[in-house]
């Protein structure tokens, strides 16, 4: 399966909020509540996977960005999120920890923690991955009155995407986010705004995995060089220890027998 | 026993028993109840301190066997016992801490079966698994050697595990290196998110460095402890040694840090003038600076004071630094604040106590520190102890009676400050709805295609012949200015005149017959019992009245087999209404938002779909009524203004 997309024009976007009542009655999510951990109750939160923001002046809809190669997805250390070849970033509860690493290295901020349960799970938007599954489109998508947010091929869409901005350059900031930002998302946007303050900083177009790899990946020479080391000290300082002990049984007058606990003996205690 | 060392083993056992009160309350109700963990700050003080604190601090005991069975510095040998059971304690407890913090902590031993090794995460879990039981090894030796042990089988045990010493003592500094590290590399992925002064490309050297020396002050506060405790003597010259080491690996950790920062050209921002800045260098000072350069003075490293205090320092200023890292540093959205609750305070606290309990076990019963062990303990006068239950208790039932009360007072303390049950099963806050207000206002027809215009209270900016005075309702049911601006009289008008109040008034409280939407729908979110079940048991006559209602004496007594309420109060519901029937008179008044939404978007829906053309093109759209949806504060109270007249006036469809 190609990998698929979606591509939000916020200027098309009236902010009708169609997409998020759609989103929260395929996903089965309650009400919104406030919630002290909630700055505002039409934020992202456990039951609210979608949402519509308005800044400068437009509606700009936030969910995650479903990453060609996601932070969550490495931070994860029991594989809990998964990259679906066509698109979809997905959750499994069945192998979470709650540890909510995920959580802190998503760059947009995305992933949200069922806080009030006694069994809490990561809730964030699947791009309807059951949905497309069964050959759908994502709700929020097929709810969207204005087709300010539109489903296909991510080369389809980005190929639209730029044919947008080239026929009215005067329309819209000349990036479509999403195409390199960190490495590339599935999720494309356009706007007349800088949409910037979605992630964290301004990001860049290095996936974030690499990051922690260029460590993870000298972990077993680390590992192998520190225990290298330390057995060739002990090997050398028992030795020392050792020549050491000789040299004074040569040089007591009492002979080797007034010099016998000078051994490199680590076994003496403990 | 010390009436010193009396007196800490019951507040140790007090805050144990807080624990064992939070520990209920963390498990039942979630984390969301019980901590002030958010998504803005998904990771707080038990990741801070218990986690990523507790391992730094736990570090000693690696060092300390490098130190004595590698490089074989054997005037050392004295701290490895106790620093190996520091860290080995240290290490259970961060286990422990993380059983509370994870949201799923059934699921703690996943990564050994759903293993992801790109993450920095799984390499972290699975060394200190290991080191965790390297630990063991490592300690049970001491344990083994306790007269119990003395049988075949144990003796063989620890014949075996001492001749393991040195690989065990490898592969602990191994595990050690890298997880201490790794604990740095967890932030590598959040370039972003993590401030520039604390986030670094080897963030993990820093760690790992840091830890080592926070290791050593950790030994040194340990020998402190124990001597303030159980009245050992301190050992001067020996913690003057490890003083000037950990000197050393301070000084390297605070130049690594800053030489980073000049070698990326990123020393800007620690020399500018904010509050980042600020604690940037007070951390700093505080980890390494200070103590490091303090340390080097010879004179200070020996003097009981100095050495206490240098490492006091150092030990706070490393914990700084892992809490700088994964809380203060760490970029949440505006607004959004992290400060942990005093239950989040309490586990942190109470397993800290029970790790020190534990520590303290072991003194008694092995031999932690064998120069202390190997002296008969001083024979000690009985002297009164004011503290105490013993003068009026026999010796066996005084001891234990002792810290179970302390055990059993902390619990009660615990209950005492636990939020009412509303609070803790996380239930939303009650936002109580205000009444609808009625303002004088002006109203101009534009024309079907566009509506109507509204002024709030008068304005010449809407004079023209279409011009009339009318009263508006102002919808703001929470009151946060974010106003709804309703015509009645159009409504009542274009549904028909005064027989048409039932459309959308389909109920009346008892009594009443003009009864306000917020009078029953009285929260803005939630569902409201507006039956009063206590009211009608009084009316009816107690126990005998229930079949009044309950009409069927044999089957269970619910509000669903209960008769409808218009049986008895025939003017409560109104026939003819617009409000589903389902929904009606059940008891349960859904959110304000929720009721108001329900009533008057489907009715708008139905319109524009059966008379497209006598209505505006967003006659059924969020803006028809919400004309003000978030446009800035003063924006929102542009109807207000027009008192003034502003030729600001408010277009609703109509």
């Amino acid at each position: 399966m190609t990998a698929k997309a979606i591509l939000t024009d916020t200027t098309r976007c009236t902010g009708c909020e169609k997409c998020v009542t759609a989103c929260k009655q395929v996903n089965g999510l309650g009400p919104d509540q406030p919630r002290r951990w909630k700055l505002r109750i039409d934020d992202l939160s456990a039951t609210r996977f979608t949402t519509i923001v308005r800044h400068d002046g437009q509606f700009v809809r936030q969910q995650c960005r479903h990453c060609v190669e996601p932070a969550c997805v490495s931070a994860c250390l029991v594989g809990a999120m998964r990259k679906l070849p066509e698109g979809p970033v997905v959750y499994d509860g069945d192998r979470c920890m709650g540890c909510r690493y995920c959580m802190m290295a998503c760059p947009f901020e995305i992933p949200r923690y069922d806080w009030a349960a006694a069994v809490p799970y990561v809730r964030k938007c699947t791009l309807c991955a059951p949905r497309l599954a069964e050959g759908r489109i994502p709700a929020c998508v097929e709810a969207c009155p204005e087709q300010a947010t539109i489903f296909g091929d991510r080369d389809a869409l980005l190929a639209e995407a730029r044919r947008r901005i080239r026929a009215t350059p005067a329309r819209y900031v000349p990036h479509v986010y999403g195409e390199d930002d960190v490495g590339g998302t599935s999720v494309l946007m356009i706007s007349s705004v800088p949409l910037d303050f979605l992630a964290a900083g301004k990001v860049t177009d290095q996936p974030l995995p690499e990051l922690t790899w260029a460590a993870l990946s000298k972990v077993p020479p680390l590992a192998l060089g520190v225990g290298g080391l330390m057995a060739g000290v002990f090997w050398i300082t028992g030795r020392r220890m050792k020549l050491q002990a000789e040299r004074l049984d040569r040089e007591a007058p009492g002979g080797p027998d007034a010099a016998a606990g000078h051994g490199p003996d680590h076994e003496s205690d403990q | 026993m010390s009436s010193r060392e009396r007196i800490t083993k019951t507040m140790l056992w007090a805050l144990v028993g807080v624990l064992a009160v939070v520990t209920v309350a963390r498990f039942t109700r979630g984390l969301g109840a019980v901590t002030n963990l958010s998504d803005a700050a998904p990771w707080g003080l038990w990741i801070a301190f218990d986690v990523m604190a507790g391992v730094a601090l736990a570090a000693g005991g690696f060092t300390l066997a490098a130190a004595v069975y590698i490089f074989r510095l054997e005037r050392y040998r004295r701290f490895t016992r106790p620093a190996i059971l520091t860290a080995f304690l240290g290490y259970v407890a961060v286990a422990v801490g993380l059983l509370y913090d994870l949201g799923l902590p059934w699921h703690i031993w996943h990564p050994l079966i759903y293993p992801q090794p790109h993450s920095v995460l799984f390499e972290v879990a699975m060394c200190v698994m290991l080191y965790l039981t390297v630990l063991a090894l490592e300690f049970s030796p001491v344990m083994l050697e306790h007269p119990w042990f003395d049988r075949p089988g144990f003796r063989t045990a620890h014949r075996l595990l001492k001749r393991a010493t040195i690989p065990l003592v490898i592969a602990g500094i191994m595990l050690s290196t890298l997880h201490q590290s790794s604990l740095g590399s967890l932030f590598l992925i959040t370039p972003y998110r993590l401030h520039p002064l604390w986030y670094s490309p080897i963030i993990w050297v820093l760690f790992l460095v840091s830890a080592v020396g926070v290791g050593l002050m950790m030994v040194t506060l340990e020998s402190y402890f124990s001597a303030w405790l159980f009245g050992h003597r301190l050992p001067r010259e020996e913690l003057a040694g490890l003083g000037g080491a950990a000197s050393v690996v301070l000084l390297l950790y605070a130049g690594l840090r800053l030489g980073d920062l000049a070698w990326r050209h990123a020393l800007g921002p620690a020399l500018a003038l904010s509050p980042a800045a600020a604690l940037f260098w007070f951390e700093l000072a505080l980890s390494a600076l200070v103590p490091g350069v303090l340390l080097a003075v010879p004179a200070v490293r020996r003097s009981r004071r100095g050495l206490g205090l240098s490492a006091l320092m150092a030990v706070l200023g490393v914990i700084g630094y892992r809490f700088d890292v994964s809380i203060v540093a760490f970029a949440r959205p505006a607004g959004a604040a992290y400060v942990p609750t005093w239950m989040e305070l309490a586990v942190s606290a109470g397993i800290v106590s029970g790790a020190l309990l534990v520590f303290i076990f072991f003194v008694e019963h092995l031999c932690v520190y064998p120069e202390a062990h190997a002296a008969p303990a001083p024979a000690r006068a009985p002297r009164l102890d004011p503290f105490g239950v013993r003068p009026i208790l026999p010796e066996a039932l005084a001891a234990p009676r002792r810290y179970s009360l302390a055990l059993v007072a902390g619990a009660a303390a615990a209950l005492g400050f636990l939020p009412g049950a509303g609070a803790l099963t996380g239930r939303p806050t009650p936002v109580p709805v205000s009444p609808v207000r009625m303002v004088e206002g002006a109203i101009t027809t534009v024309g079907a295609a566009s509506g109507h215009r509204f002024a709030l209270v008068q304005t010449a900016a809407l004079s023209g012949a279409e011009t009339r005075r009318v009263w508006l309702m102002v919808i703001d049911g929470n009151r946060d200015g974010r106003l709804v601006v309703f015509p009645h009289d159009l409504h009542e008008q274009a549904l028909g005149g005064d027989g048409s109040c039932v459309t959308c008034h389909h109920a009346n409280l008892p009594f009443q017959r003009d009864t306000a939407c917020a009078a029953c729908h009285r929260d803005m979110y939630s569902h409201t019992d507006i039956f009063d079940h206590d009211a009608h048991t009084a009316a009816l006559g107690g126990n005998a009245g229930c079949v009044r209602c309950h009409v069927n004496r044999d089957g269970p007594k619910t509000r669903a087999t209960a008769i409808p309420c218009v049986d008895c109060h025939a003017g409560m519901e109104l026939a003819g209404s617009r409000v589903r029937p389902e929904l009606r008179l059940s008891g349960d008044a859904v959110g304000y938002v929720d009721a108001m939404h329900g009533l008057c978007v489907g009715c708008h829906e139905q319109r524009v779909k059966e008379e497209p053309a006598k209505h505006p093109a967003d006659f059924a759209r969020c803006r028809n009524c919400h004309r003000d949806v978030d446009g800035g504060a003063l924006e929102r109270l542009a109807p207000y203004r027009s008192v003034h007249g502003a030729a600001a006036g408010v277009r609703l469809g109509g």
